[in-house]
């Protein structure tokens, strides 16, 4: 091999590796491409060749013309369509499931239930939510049975003849009574706040009593869908040797794919997930939803099986931001610098814990905001209700609280009668501050961004 | 069934559908164009907009059988790969897509509106895809390529679009 490398390659060679010969082996990684960098915005920090130039996107051809493929554009041969009935009620007994009606209407060729599901609970950190329901319903948008059908009307039809007997449980949809002792359990014996956490520091009590004024306020957000344009869709079949593949608009294919794996009780490597363009995720497209269910539909009848949420499935089914409880007391002086903060926060989990440790973790952690506080205490409740599940969603936690902590600014800069920029300004973190968790923080740009907004905007400007 | 004889990107296609059958299951299930999508089966989202005798409509609220004897032009008839149409061409320029999902039906109402009105006012543009929802990329970057679009079909020489170098991916 060596032999026949030119001269050039040689010298190429001999670049790359300075203290070997060119009769040892090629480098593992190709020498880094030079670029030639002619930036559009002059002061550009010139780390990555990528900042300040123009580029066009790799999918955007394919999207223009139409062509990119998404779920719901893929179909195989002898595909059927399936159908999730969606219970209906907030809290319940399931006492028994007919399904010997919907199994008669023609073209139906698979019906399936919760029992008949292996291991029948997930979640990313606490497996609480069942694929299907089977004994217990514990929000309206609980799938209680399915159909996989030759044709999509024809399982909407057969869904229609499935007959669920219930019986009412107490429900309990706002998160602050579901606090209480004598609140109904979403998921019995245990108690309805199944994540906690508390960030310390210094003394908050001692920081009340130092400051000038101390303020109080609720504020509380309500539940955001993420409505991606592409509903939540996959493709379930096996091939003759019993291995599954998935295509799915699934975000995470690894954590789904375990996740297939054992609620279909099949090791990890008899499972495939092929992920795909997805039509916007923003959090929503993070763990499975209907995939077990499509892939046992799949298995019954012997045939590939898909399934697409509708719209309403979508609001009701799959998950959905958190609403949070917010209550804010700051101690001041009375300049505005903040000298003290209590926050509590209660998270509306809705029937299953999903994201909830991640987005509980985030928002407790810059429940704060960007200010120096010397004398902090948050605490962070993450609770069930008898709701739409709750999850992921861009920025897990952060949109919630800077809406409250922004809220209080504004109020307390008005009760002083301090302008909003210039108490902000005051408290906002410096270089090298502190994170309510301890942590130095670099790179802070804070009053930078928010002077060099101001003037962009006018704000010194007099209003009219 | 229905018996449907209609025009579609040029080409008169015949079918035979339930009476039921949207233009959008007729395009996408019984045609294999799936560049319309399915969105909220609705009419709200305008993810699976066409153009039928030359108006953008909603073809999940339309029926197959009512498009019979029209003439339909689904995103698959605007133009091939290279060269793109101006508008499509626009929105690869100017980064107006992002995962796609609602891009057809944005172009084919940007087309809609250019070709009865060449020199459309921002608020125009704006009016013509009120009926397009988008999650990812927001309307600024659209509008910007409608308007763009608009003067290279007009056939100014100045245009973003003219200027556009050919894709990443079409080089490997």
């Amino acid at each position: 091999m060596s032999e026949k490398r030119t001269a050039a390659e040689k010298e190429t060679l001999r670049e790359i590796l300075p203290e070997v010969g060119t009769e040892h082996r090629l480098p593992a990684t190709p020498p880094p491409a030079q670029y030639s960098i002619e930036t559009l915005v002059p002061e550009v920090r010139q780390q990555t060749p990528a900042v300040g130039q123009r580029a066009t996107r790799l999918d955007a051809r394919l999207h223009g013309l139409g062509q990119t493929k998404y779920i719901d554009d893929l179909a195989f041969p002898g595909m059927l369509h399936a159908k999730i009935k969606r219970a209906g009620v907030a809290s319940a007994r399931i006492v028994c499931i007919d399904t010997r009606a919907a199994e008669a209407v023609p073209g139906v060729m698979a019906v399936l239930t919760g029992r008949e599901i292996p291991v029948n609970s997930f979640g990313p950190s606490i497996q609480d939510q069942p694929v299907l329901a089977d004994e217990r319903v514990f929000h309206a948008g609980d799938g209680v049975a399915a159909v996989a059908a030759v044709t999509e009307q024809i399982a909407t039809e057969a869904l229609e003849r499935i007959v669920v007997e219930y019986e009412p449980l107490s429900a309990v949809f706002d998160p602050i009574d579901a606090m209480k002792e004598d609140a109904p359990r979403v998921h019995p014996p245990a108690g309805n706040v199944y994540a906690h956490k508390v960030i310390r520091k210094g003394d908050v009590e001692r920081g009340f009593a130092e400051s000038d004024r101390v303020f109080e306020g609720r504020y509380a957000t309500q539940m955001v869908e993420h409505v991606p344009i592409e509903p939540h869709a996959a493709i379930a079949q096996w091939d003759s040797n019993g291995r599954l593949t998935v295509h799915s608009t699934l975000g995470r294919i690894t954590l789904g794919r375990t996740d297939l794996a054992r609620t279909l009780k099949l090791p990890v490597n008899r499972v495939q997930v092929v992920g795909t363009i997805v039509g916007g995720n923003f959090g929503g497209k993070n763990e499975i939803s209907q995939e077990p269910v499509l892939a046992l539909l799949a298995r019954k009848a012997g045939r590939p099986v898909k399934g697409v949420y509708t719209r309403r499935e979508e609001f009701v089914a799959s998950t959905t931001r958190h609403p949070i409880v917010m209550d804010y007391k700051t101690g001041v002086r009375r300049d505005g610098r903040i000298l003290a903060r209590k926050v509590r926060l209660v998270l509306d989990g809705g029937a299953y814990c999903s994201w909830s440790e991640t987005t509980l973790g985030k928002a407790c952690i810059l429940s704060a905001g960007p200010y120096k506080i010397e004398h902090l205490h948050a605490e962070a409740f993450a609770v069930y209700t008898n709701k739409t599940v709750t999850g992921a969603m861009r920025g897990f936690g952060a949109p919630q609280v800077c809406f409250a902590y922004e809220s209080h600014m504004d109020e307390i800069a008005a009760a002083l009668g301090i302008d909003p920029l210039e108490i902000r300004l005051l408290n906002a973190f410096d270089e090298g501050s502190s994170s309510p968790t301890g942590q130095t923080l670099e790179s802070v740009v804070v009053k930078a961004s928010l002077l060099k907004a101001a003037q962009r905007f006018g704000w010194r400007e007099p209003r009219s | 069934m229905s018996e449907l004889r209609i025009m579609v990107n040029g080409r008169v296609r015949t079918a035979s559908v339930p009476p039921e059958t949207t233009l959008l299951a007729l395009l996408r299930e019984h045609f294999g164009l799936t560049g319309a999508k399915l969105g909220c089966d609705v009419g709200d989202c305008g993810a699976c907009t066409v153009i039928v005798d030359g108006h953008a409509v909603n073809a999940c609220l339309v029926l197959a059988a009512q498009a019979d004897g029209r003439e339909v032009v689904t995103i698959e008839g605007l133009a091939p790969a290279d060269p793109l149409h101006p508008i499509q061409q626009a929105f690869e320029t100017h980064a107006s897509l992002q995962c796609g999902f609602c891009g057809p039906g944005v172009i084919l109402s940007a087309k809609a509106l250019l070709d009865g009105n060449p020199d459309p006012t921002t608020a125009e543009i704006r009016d013509a895809l009120a009926g397009n929802l988008c999650r990812c990329t927001g309307y600024t970057k659209m509008i910007e390529a409608v308007r763009v679009a608009a003067q290279a079909l007009r056939g100014d020489r100045d245009t973003g679009a003219a200027a556009a170098s050919p894709p990443a991916w079409s080089e490997a």
